[in-house]
């Protein structure tokens, strides 16, 4: 069954019923099956504390993995920790960066261990916007500064896998943007698949392909964006405000829609554009007075909050 | 990836370090005060010079303070801040996504802390020389020692007081990777050098191994052919650095959380 799945779709990550627990007993990551898309730029997305920084942790065996399997490039990560990481950038929570050394020195000392040559560290620190940072330590750098240094970290050994924990923290709106700009270009130029968590789908949802949510340590959905976008239209409601609630009820119903009263209007999941019409004019021609036809569409954001609360 | 490029990549954080500006000026303080003390008693300097031991005395001279205190202290600080390094900047788990093995990182870092303390002793060395010639400008009278420097028995000196200090290394390695906060490994490291102070005259002070210094100075310093040990510190040391390093590197390798 695993074999005939892998052959249909080919998944840069996998999980298997990867769980995770304190050492108290409480669970922090309950049967998490993450399938990520090779080419794909995932979006993970929970609240704070729903799980995503321990998955992503689990997924660079940066936590000793409790029960459950995690496969990279369809190699399982604990036969094959070096060789997967050789391939793999990530950035996990705040920057990591040694304060002492310039950012040309940060990079130079991790090209070092990927064995690549520091010919590259000037167009990547261009690429990020950190060309004219010369001898300044990276201490002395402003967050937007560091989080931009760390993804030039993540970038260096022009990884096939990104791992990325909340890049745009600290950024400015103009930061975001570019950063947003600069991982679609990756991802489109170098095929480059990125795994990148957010606690606000508004700050992703421009850039993904795939999102899963993750709350209280379990995944809610999983899928393309399109699907969460079909699930977006599932859950958006018109409203009729009318002169005779009972015979609007009828009249709804007898065009094959389920609708119930609130507030004195009545509602039903938004239908067609050619049963609205259909249904104003029967309430029309049976002398019903219209006060008021509203419809309400659920943005992603409801949607999201909608899964985590229930 | 090989181990002599982790060596390389570890080299390169110690730049401007404070670890590295404490190898220096460590090398350089109790050479410093003797030529501060010689220029302040320049009169009696050539008495001092003209002795048949000139270079002996000058050289256990320097190494007095500096193996009873300030080696196994600057040991304690110097392992301290290098490994303090990746806590204090956050880089534990930007290092543990590298491409290297848990052993190549530990043993990386561990020859790297190694190189400094070798380079410590080459400084140190280049500075008790410098202590010895600069006097020489501060009185007419004093003359350079007739005698040859005697190379080879201070060379063996430094291997044995190199040798020595390695326990303490190993045990505030240990420590400081295993402990996130700063202060309690140095701590730690500080308490049981001040208790080695007072164990040295104890007769089972080598149980200790922030006494081996001392009794390393003690043992060479002196003339006296009486004074013996129970256990031949050097193979003490060498034992003690390798249980401490092996039990250092299954703590550091069975961490479970490697942020």
């Amino acid at each position: 069954m695993n074999t005939l799945r892998i052959a249909m779709k080919n998944f840069c990550i996998e999980t298997e019923n990867l769980h995770y627990a304190f050492s108290s007993g409480q669970p922090i990551l309950r049967n998490i099956n993450l399938q990520v898309e090779e080419g794909s730029i995932y979006g993970f997305l929970g609240p704070n504390g729903a799980g995503k920084t321990t998955t992503m942790r689990l997924l660079l065996g940066l936590l000793k993995k409790q029960d459950g399997r995690v496969s990279i490039f369809n190699k399982d990560l604990e036969q094959h920790r070096i060789a997967i990481l050789r391939q793999t950038g990530s950035l996990i929570e705040s920057p990591s960066l040694y304060s002492h050394l310039t950012a040309y020195e940060n990079l130079a000392l991790l090209c070092k261990v990927y064995g690549t040559s520091v010919k590259q560290i000037d167009p990547l620190l261009q690429l990020v916007g950190l060309a004219g940072t010369g001898s300044k330590k990276a201490g002395q750098f402003s967050l937007g500064m560091k989080q931009r240094l760390s993804i030039a970290v993540a970038l260096l050994n022009s990884p096939k896998l990104l791992v990325l924990d909340e890049p745009t923290n600290g950024l400015d709106p103009a930061g975001i943007i570019e950063i947003r700009e600069m991982l679609k270009n990756i991802n489109r130029q170098q095929g480059t698949t990125i795994l990148v968590s957010s606690h606000l789908l508004a700050e992703i949802e421009k850039l993904v392909t795939h999102v899963g949510v993750i709350h209280k340590g379990a995944l809610l959905f999983q899928g393309t964006l399109d699907a969460l976008k079909a699930k977006q239209e599932q859950t958006s409601l018109i409203y009729f405000d009318t002169g005779d609630e009972v015979s609007t009820l009828r009249i709804i119903r007898d065009n094959h829609q389920q609708a119930y009263t609130e507030n004195g209007k009545v509602v039903l999941p938004l239908p067609s554009k050619e049963t609205i019409a259909a249904i104003t004019r029967q309430l029309v021609q049976k002398d019903i007075a219209v006060y008021g036809v509203q419809t309400v569409q659920h943005d992603l954001e409801t949607i999201f909050i909608n899964l985590t609360n229930n | 990836m090989t181990f002599l490029q982790s060596i390389q990549s570890e080299w390169m954080k110690t730049r401007r370090s404070t670890a590295a500006v404490l190898v220096i000026t460590g090398a350089f303080f109790i050479p410093s005060i003797i030529i501060f003390m010689r220029f302040v008693q320049r009169e009696k300097l050539a008495a001092v010079y003209q002795s048949g031991s000139f270079w002996h005395n000058h050289f256990f001279k320097n190494w007095q303070v500096m193996a009873f205190l300030l080696l196994p202290l600057g040991v304690i600080l110097c392992v301290s801040l290098i490994t303090q390094l990746e806590y204090r900047n956050n880089t534990w788990k930007q290092l543990h996504t590298t491409p290297q093995s848990f052993t190549s990182i530990f043993f990386a870092k561990l020859t790297v802390i190694l190189l400094m303390l070798l380079q410590f002793f080459v400084l140190f060395n280049i500075a008790i020389y410098i202590s010895a010639v600069v006097p020489l400008l501060f009185s007419t009278k004093a003359v350079y020692p007739l005698q040859d420097i005697p190379w080879t028995d201070l060379l063996m000196v430094n291997v044995k007081f190199f040798i020595a200090c390695l326990p303490v290394l190993a045990i505030q390695y240990l420590l400081s990777l295993r402990i996130k906060n700063f202060m309690l490994p140095l701590g730690a490291g500080i308490v049981l050098l001040v208790a080695s102070t007072f164990a040295i005259q104890w007769e089972y002070g080598y149980m200790i191994p922030f006494t081996y210094t001392g009794y390393t100075y003690i043992l060479n310093a002196s003339a006296n052919p009486e004074i013996k040990m129970p256990v031949n510190i050097l193979l003490l040391s060498l034992i003690m650095f390798a249980a401490f390093t092996i039990l250092g590197y299954w703590l550091y390798s069975s961490k479970k959380d490697k942020c």
